[in-house]
């Protein structure tokens, strides 16, 4: 056996034979263990509801009675935002933004993502999630058991006998180094159970190896600061406060510093102010229900010169149909442009408090791990613009239906009795323009894609923690 | 060839200096004590032969080869009993000399560690025992066990009996004699001026970093002049 691996299989040894290591190591596993099971259940018990509430919510709406088309345009309809197989591992901004969304006609319930702050792409500290206990307990894990990895030599003065066998400091910092990283392997072991447990349940396993080469990474980054730190620290003591100030400051203190900053830099209008700014153009629209508002008069008169009629009576369609589906359309275009708006400058929050990263590797694996999970704030706006799709598309369904087979006479007058009413109602077979509705997140490579900046950001640390490392090993001295 | 050489060796710790323009050779097979009060560059010395300290002037050499060269090479010939013997607490004797034994790339059977370890006369039954347990003259036994199974030609052993009963002392004189006469050099670093006296062929007197004497065995005597050793360390301690 090399130097380096006798070196690493000690310290193993070491652990296994250490009450208080053993006892760390056996209450992490468990966390770990139990933590992945709970977030499992919970994930997997979500999944199945809304994948039964969408079901409900689809046959609820198709089996409405016959009814006037712009009655089920106000009826609505619901979507659910089921979570991803990954979402066991990571429910990021799952439980921040909601999940469901009601859809009705000429407005955007955009009531969902109000909420979806960059505050949100922290991914909530309410629940301990698989996640989190890798984000943050495991790296406490590793200091508590890794910071005296070179000190203690020092401190017991074993180092000097170490060094006199002829082993170099650079074979003393990898042996230690490989020890560590090896510990670290093995706590990957529940997560890579869960990326296997998500791939049986369709998960890709392109994007289950990223969350698993993610986490190793960012292990790798935590165990080279430690060794680093165990290297040129005077004493255990120092070590320990160093690695535990570097913790709380890369985990709770610049995440929040990377959060206030977004919010106070790119602010994001609340709910009512938006919807404040977007009425004045929504009332520039017109209100598709009064077909004789003057915003509409010019749509009257190209569609009577198209029909060469005189009067909206004669036309071949229905005028009130024509006019809701055309205020619908227009009314559509200014709530998607407030809408990207929005997102623009929640996405541009969430970028800049995720540049943190570079500052902290919690950051930066919190980051990737919700992209590749397909729990991101990108993916709840995918959500947001899926769902928009569906209900523009099933509003406008309707509308055509207003137009094309509900008679102008017969709507205008349908107030009139109870069998005028009647004739304006129309076959609940109509109700079918509702597609059925199925949230997937994107397609594995472009989650890699945006969990590449992330990763860079933990590959850059761990170059250079491991260049000052390399240097750090050549100096190691009694 | 000297086996060790100090030539003129300066060498400055924390910006002091702990060792004066010493210098001294050894012949293969020799056995040297270096004696003096607390401070006075004994250990020192050691740690430079290792290559642990740098000299800012002269040159230290093991078997011909400055140590600035190749520490490693000088660190291969040489075995190293620290002043503390620090081995690990959480192994057994087995445990601890097969893994500095590894560490130093030197085989060894169980056959072997229980030679070693009969030769420094550590009972059977604490062999297997963590050393956590053990006193400070049974764990000095075991660096001793371990000094021994390198088979290193040079042996550089500080504060050897530090811990020992009279009866071990006694035992590990005669082992070290063993080993220098297998043709092994030692250079042993103590306060003990009886037992130095005993054990060597040439003792050195270091007085705050400053080599001050040196006293030889003469041909056909067993020892070195006690007395005059005496006379000299308390000379020097006044």
């Amino acid at each position: 056996m090399s130097r380096i691996l006798t070196i690493a299989h000690a310290e193993w040894r070491l652990w296994l034979r250490s009450r208080l290591a053993f006892g760390a190591l056996l209450i992490t596993a468990l966390l770990l263990t139990s933590t992945s099971v709970v977030t499992a259940l919970r994930m997997s018990e979500a999944h199945h509801a809304r994948i039964h509430q969408q079901a409900v919510a689809e046959a609820t709406f198709l089996s409405q009675p016959d009814r006037h088309p712009h009655r089920m345009v106000h009826y609505g309809h619901y979507v659910f935002r089921v979570p991803p197989p990954l979402s066991v591992i990571d429910p990021g901004v799952d439980s921040v933004t909601g999940q469901s969304m009601f859809l009705e006609g000429h407005r955007q319930n955009t009531a969902m993502f109000a909420d979806a702050r960059a505050s949100a792409e922290l991914g909530g500290f309410e629940d301990l999630t698989t996640a989190l206990a890798y984000q943050l307990f495991l790296p406490l894990l590793l200091i508590a058991i890794g910071h005296g990895l070179i000190i203690r030599e020092r401190e017991e003065t074993t180092l000097v006998p170490l060094l006199a066998q002829g082993v170099t400091g650079t074979e003393l910092y990898a042996g230690k180094g490989i020890a560590l990283v090896g510990l670290s392997l093995a706590l990957l072991l529940p997560l890579a159970v869960m990326c296997a447990v998500a791939v049986g349940r369709g998960a890709a396993p392109l994007a289950s190896a990223g969350v698993i080469g993610l986490y190793a990474l960012y292990l790798l980054v935590w165990c080279s600061l430690i060794l680093l730190v165990s290297s040129v620290a005077r004493s255990r003591s120092l070590a320990l406060g160093i690695l535990a100030l570097v913790w709380l400051g890369t985990a709770l203190i610049i995440p929040r510093i990377g959060v206030e900053s977004a919010s106070s830099l790119i602010p994001v209008p609340g709910k009512i102010e938006t919807d404040l700014n977007m009425q004045a153009e929504l009332r520039a629209v017109g209100d598709g229900h009064n077909a004789s508002a003057p915003e509409f008069r010019q749509l009257q008169a190209d569609l009577l010169a198209q029909y060469d009629v005189t009067r909206v009576e004669d036309l071949p369609v229905n005028f009130r149909g024509v006019v809701a589906r055309a205020a619908e359309a227009d009314l559509t275009e200014v709530m998607n442009r407030h809408a990207e708006e929005r997102m623009a400058l929640e996405a541009g929050q969430a970028r800049f408090a995720a540049s943190f990263g570079w500052l902290s590797p919690v950051l930066a694996v919190a980051a990737g791990s919700r992209a590749l999970s397909g729990t991101d704030l990108a993916t709840h706006h995918r959500f947001l613009r899926e769902a928009e799709v569906v209900r523009f598309d099933f509003v406008q369904g309707l509308n055509r239906v207003h137009v094309e087979q509900l008679a102008y006479g017969d709507d205008i007058n349908r107030n009139i009795d109870a069998e005028a009413s009647k004739r304006t109602r129309m076959s609940a077979e109509n109700w079918n323009v509702l597609d059925e509705f199925t949230f997937r997140p994107a397609a594995a490579t472009e989650r890699l894609a945006r969990a590449s900046t992330p990763a860079a950001m933990l590959f850059a640390w761990l170059l250079m923690l491991a260049a000052i490392g390399a240097l750090a090993a050549r100096r190691v001295q009694p | 060839m000297p086996v060790l050489n100090a030539k003129a060796l300066t060498v400055e710790r924390s910006g002091q200096q702990v060792l004066k323009d010493v210098s001294f050779s050894m012949q293969q097979g020799q056995v040297h004590a270096l004696l003096g009060g607390n401070g006075a560059g004994k250990s020192t010395t050691l740690l430079t032969f290792l290559g642990f300290l740098t000299p800012v002037s002269g040159s230290a050499h093991v078997q011909g080869r400055a140590v600035s060269e190749n520490v490693s090479a000088a660190r291969q010939a040489i075995a190293y009993l620290p002043e503390a013997a620090t081995l690990y607490g959480h192994l057994n004797a087995y445990e601890n000399l097969r893994y500095f034994l590894s560490l130093a790339k030197t085989d060894t059977d169980r056959r072997a560690l229980d030679a070693a370890l009969d030769r420094v006369a550590l009972q059977a039954e604490a062999r297997e025992m963590r050393m956590q347990t053990y006193s400070k003259g049974m764990r000095q036994k075991v660096a001793i066990a371990m000094a021994i199974l390198r088979e290193t030609p040079i042996l550089l052993l500080d504060e050897p009996t530090a811990g020992l009963d009279p009866a071990a002392i006694d035992d590990f004189n005669r082992l070290v004699r063993d080993l220098a006469e297998a043709g092994r050099t030692v250079l042993l670093v103590t306060h003990d001026v009886y037992g130095a006296c005993h054990v060597a062929d040439r003792i050195h007197l270091l007085h705050k970093g400053e080599l001050v004497g040196s006293f030889d065995r003469p041909s056909g005597m067993d020892r070195i002049d006690t007395e005059a050793v005496h006379a000299a360390f308390a000379a020097h301690a006044a």
